[in-house]
């Protein structure tokens, strides 16, 4: 590891003007550097920041960017009114990550692509122009939605799936933006993941609390029961009237370079009964453009069966 | 009887409280620290290297590189140093993380921060990885030390034409990895040309005589100790390049330096499991009795040797096939070199359990039922009897504890809500031991206590604890009267932790010196004293003291007999190499499967094994979960991943190397049959560490096929195989 400053702001106007990258928990951060992924001049521990905490006011939950993942995940407001967070939390990690982990951190962990964490191989992320080799290569758990020939890595959070699905809003140091335009596809350019400005801080992260989010699920696939990223993943929140489908909101994890939302699919849900054909209507319109490689084909059919499996517990 | 108690490990306190020092934990003054830079192609060679900025970076003591690292023998394959080459030794590079370059620095950070700036410039040529694009270039290797690579008995075409059912399967078993949880570690020190290693080895004997042979010194001159491991697997059992030269770099820099190898460094400084493929035909009767077997296994080999070990007892052992052919072919592919890992065996059972299970189907009988009209009742290699097996019982005994009769056999009849269930069963079956003895001292000290010295190793087994009980029960003393030393190659030399052979080879040595000690201490005690006169056989040995088998009251404690004798008593000796044993079971396996999503859980494993004696319930038990574990690891996620392109393993980290976590392990049953096996010189047992891990495989993947329909050939069974 290269050496780096280390600095401990004690105010947000500090960690600006300190001019280097964030640590919170350091989940990420750390092995990056370890492994020479990153390998920033001066670190900026933001852990003294007045950011933490969780709070209901006013139908929406805030939670402040340094509350832990645990502390989110056990929050009594969030485990009933907004529960898809609770369980794409605890389905994170595990217990020893999540009492570290931030949840603005959580929100900025880089990929798990193989190609990307290890520097002995070609990556247009860390190193733009250098190459793709996930395209040909072992590419099983890549994208199959989203991605572009430079760049198939997934993202890999959880909470963000969660938190696509229930519209929430990341709160910075100058701005609000909205969930769905904070995460970028890599087109050209897969170095750049987020909308954020350099030197941009997370303060914190706004969910509205409506009726909709508190009928809300996630549903994680993976290789083993515990401690391991997603194959596929589906966060849904679903509101029925008279036994149609009055409002809908899926999001999808493991298959695209960002969470993937997808209106062709709550659309062909809405305004009908959840019925198996409905359902199935709506998986294929989430996969119409999708594009597998050698080794993800079955990511087009899994991404549909768990949105059939997580739709089928709301009827 | 102190053999067989469930004693709690000897030396879990000091492991649970840090004092139990491993190979990185000993503190020597003035160390230096080394970290590796491994090459990044897969086949070529070094055109250039720039050093300058490592060796200007701060701490940095020297950059060794081909160009300067000390010019070293290659020592035998004989005693475990199977690559064939030394790396820096020249600009070859035959593999993906190849040590290139070896930084020396003050402390470990500095050392690592240097590594990564040494410039490394290749002429690379394109690798080869994969093992399916080069079968036609396979070949069967000459016999190595474990016996032919082909061998046929009877007539397998007559086989097959007698048989009323053929069955053909092909199966694909991955690369694995050992992962032990503490990575390979040395540290060197010299003392002119004699060299001090504390090393991370389940083998000091081959470290020992590796070292000696690579700087060209005498075996007396090398002193290795390793009093505590982290776990091997098999991945610490030969002798490996980093070992070498760490020793080498303290030699020239005349300081002790320390290497520990990186997990990502594990993946390719270490061996692994060789991929393989595998067909098979089989031809059987109606009756169940199977008339001829064709098993061909294929697996990858280095560039740089061909060292084959035999994986084949199964096919060969197990049943009684009047008509076989066992091949074991190599191909050459551009990765490190393969090696032995825990139950090597279990690669070639899977495959054999089940198709045995597909033949069961065939003829519509019990899998229990196909496999007891197969049962081998002598030895189908040599004819001979077996020393004991009570194979037929753990079937009989799996089968009530399981509830198997319960099982409807047909596919997807068995279910809990939406979930399908799956119950399999398979045969467990591994050799063990079969090698050469391992040498013993005992002591009787005048305070009446033993010392019991070996250079074996405790590779987590609990060989302290059970070499302990045996020692205390064949000399008559209480457990806290005896002392087992292991880790120090001063030692008399001891085999290899490795191949279930631990317990034949150290346990026959300490049964043995054991019992001479014992007898010179009772020729003393009848000279004089209370038991003076009594024939030998009349005095026996409990708790400390010698009493008359007829007088129990007329007794002298060992500790009086030595104190008046004035001086210790010892007997240092090497057991005749330990006979090859074969210990058995019968595993049986429930999975949950949810059909819509092809997840596969374990819900229930049942294991009944036949390990001749039980020395120690507690410790058995846990090598069965171990490997019970072991076996859903491999059923299900455990495989190391290639990239097609440069032959680099993508997933060298427990990030993406997938063991199994708790929410994985179901409960396990396990019992065990508990019968001396009179063949055994260690008080009635045999070696059974890599047993327990067969069987489970097939038992898993038998109950996917009894939950789906489906017979997934290839490993591991995810859950897109199965949607």
């Amino acid at each position: 590891m290269k050496l780096f400053d280390y600095v401990r702001a004690t105010s947000t106007g500090d960690a600006v003007s300190a001019g280097g990258d964030y640590i919170a928990g350091g989940t990420d951060l750390l092995n990056l550097m370890k492994d020479g992924v990153e390998a920033p001049d001066r670190v900026v521990d933001i852990n003294a920041l007045p950011l933490g905490g969780i709070s209901l006011d006013a139908g929406v939950l805030r939670i402040g960017a340094l509350a832990r993942m645990a502390e989110v995940a056990a929050h009594p407001a969030v485990r009933h009114r907004l529960p898809v967070i609770s369980q794409a939390l605890l389905d994170s990690a595990s217990p020893q990550i999540r009492n570290m982990a931030s949840i603005s951190g959580n929100l900025l962990q880089r990929t798990r692509c193989w190609y990307f964490r290890d520097t002995a191989f070609a990556c247009h992320k860390r190193r733009p122009g250098s190459g793709c080799p996930a395209q040909d290569g072992q590419n099983r758990w890549h994208a199959i939605l989203g991605g572009s020939d430079r760049c198939i890595a997934v993202h890999a959070s959880d909470l963000a799936v969660a938190l696509t699905a229930l519209e929430a809003t990341v709160v910075t140091h100058r701005r609000r933006i909205p969930i769905s335009e904070f995460y970028l596809l890599p087109e050209g350019t897969p170095e750049r993941e987020n909308v954020l400005e350099s030197g941009e801080l997370i303060t914190g992260i706004e969910v509205p609390v409506t009726t909709l989010a508190s009928r809300s699920r996630y549903l994680k696939l993976r290789d083993r029961a515990t401690f391991e990223f997603a194959v596929v993943s589906v966060a849904a929140a679903v509101r029925l009237r008279g036994g149609e489908v009055d409002d809908v909101r899926l999001a999808f994890g493991g298959v695209a370079p960002r969470p993937w939302r997808s209106p062709e699919a709550e659309a062909a849900l809405k305004g009908g009964p959840l019925t198996d054909e409905r359902i199935r209507a709506a998986g294929q319109a989430l996969v119409r453009d999708a594009r597998p490689r050698e080794h993800n084909a079955f990511k087009v059919e899994l991404v549909q069966r768990a949105l059939a499996q997580i739709l089928g517990g709301f009827r | 009887m102190i053999v067989g108690r469930p004693m709690s490990r000897i030396d879990g306190f000091a492991k649970v409280t840090g004092r139990a020092r491993y190979a990185a934990d000993q503190q020597v003054r003035g160390v230096l620290h080394a970290y590796l830079v491994m090459s990044t192609v897969a086949r070529g060679r070094i055109t250039a290297v720039n050093t300058a900025g490592a060796e200007a970076a701060p701490g940095v003591i020297a950059v060794f590189t081909h160009l300067n690292m000390p010019r070293l023998t290659v020592p035998a394959p004989t005693h475990g140093f199977f690559k064939r080459y030394l790396p820096m030794q020249s600009p070859d590079v035959h593999h993906q993380g190849q040590p290139v370059a070896l930084v020396v620095a003050r402390t470990l950070e500095e050392a690592q921060h240097a590594a990564t700036l040494v410039e490394v410039a290749y002429d690379a040529r394109r690798p080869q990885s994969r093992l399916e694009e080069v079968m036609n270039e396979a070949f069967v290797p000459p016999p190595g030390s474990d016996g032919p690579n082909e061998l046929t008995r009877g007539d397998v075409a007559a086989g097959m034409a007698q048989a009323q059912v053929r069955l053909e399967a092909a199966f694909h078993t991955p690369i694995h990895h050992h992962n032990p949880i503490e990575p390979s570690a040395t540290q060197a020190i010299w003392d002119g040309d004699r060299l001090t290693v504390f090393e991370s080895t389940q083998s000091l004997m081959n470290t020992r005589h590796s070292l000696s042979q690579a700087f060209g010194i005498p075996l007396e001159n090398v002193r290795v100790l390793s009093p505590f491991l982290g776990g091997g697997f098999g991945a610490k059992g030969p002798v490996w390049p980093h070992t070498i030269l760490t020793a080498a770099v303290a030699r020239r820099l005349r300081r002790p330096v320390k290497l520990v190898l990186s997990r990502a460094h594990t993946y390719t400084s270490n061996g692994h499991r060789a991929e393989t493929v595998q067909s098979l035909r089989l031809g059987a009767r109606r009756d169940g009795r199977i008339t001829a077997l064709e098993h061909i296994v294929t697996q990858q080999v280095s560039r740089t040797e061909q060292t084959q070990f035999n994986s084949s007892e199964p096919t060969r052992m197990l049943y009684a096939i009047p008509n076989l052919r066992s091949v074991q072919r190599v191909a050459r592919l551009d990765l490190p070199a393969q090696s032995f890992m825990r139950s090597p065996e279990a690669v070639t059972a899977h495959a054999l359990e089940c198709t045995l299970d597909e033949l069961a189907y065939e003829l519509d009988l019990d899998p229990i039922e196909v496999r007891l009209r197969n049962h081998a009742d002598v030895n189908p290699e040599d004819g001979r009897p077996w020393g004991s097996k009570y194979l037929r019982e753990c079937y009989r005994i799996g089968a009530e504890r399981f509830g198997w009769s319960r099982r409807d056999p047909r596919p997807g009849s068995m279910r809990d809500g939406d979930m399908l269930v799956g119950w399999g069963m398979a045969t467990a079956a591994h050799t063990a031991g079969g090698r050469p003895g391992s040498g013993v001292t005992v002591t009787l000290g005048t305070d009446g206590k033993a010392t019991v010295r070996s250079a074996t190793q405790d590779i987590g087994t609990g060989t302290y604890t059970v070499m302990t009980q045996i020692a205390a029960d064949v000399l008559g003393l209480p457990v806290y009267d005896v002392s087992f030393q292991l880790g120090d190659s001063d030692f008399p030399e001891a085999y290899t932790s490795g191949a279930s052979a631990t317990v034949p080879t150290v346990g026959s040595g300490v049964n043995l010196a054991g019992t001479r000690a014992l007898e010179r201490l009772m020729a003393l005690a009848t000279a004089a004293g209370p038991l003076q006169g009594l024939p030998a056989a009349r005095v026996a040995a409990a708790d400390g003291y010698l009493f008359d088998r007829e007088q129990p009251r007329r007794r002298v404690s060992h500790r009086a007999v030595l104190r008046a004798h004035g001086r210790p008593i010892e007997v240092t000796l090497t057991p005749p190499a330990a006979p090859l044993g074969y210990s058995t079971g019968a595993t049986f396996a429930e999975v949950r499967i949810d059909p819509r999503t092809g997840r596969v859980h374990v819900s229930r494993i049942v294991g009944v094994f036949d390990p001749g004696r039980v020395l120690n319930r507690k410790t058995l038990r846990s090598q069965a979960i171990g490997g019970a574990i072991w076996a859903i690891g491999f059923t299900l996620s455990e495989h190391t991943l290639v990239d097609p392109a440069t032959a680099r393993i993508v997933n060298a980290n427990l990030s993406g190397y997938l063991v199994p976590v708790n929410a994985d392990v179901p409960h396990i049953d396990v019992s065990f049959i508990d019968k001396p096996d009179p063949a055994s010189a260690a008080l009635g047992a045999r070696g059974f560490g890599e047993t327990p891990m067969t069987g489970v495989t097939a038992a898993i993947a038998n109950a996917v096929f009894h939950a789906t329909g489906r017979r997934i050939r290839t490993l591991p069974i995810t859950q897109d195989r199965l949607l």
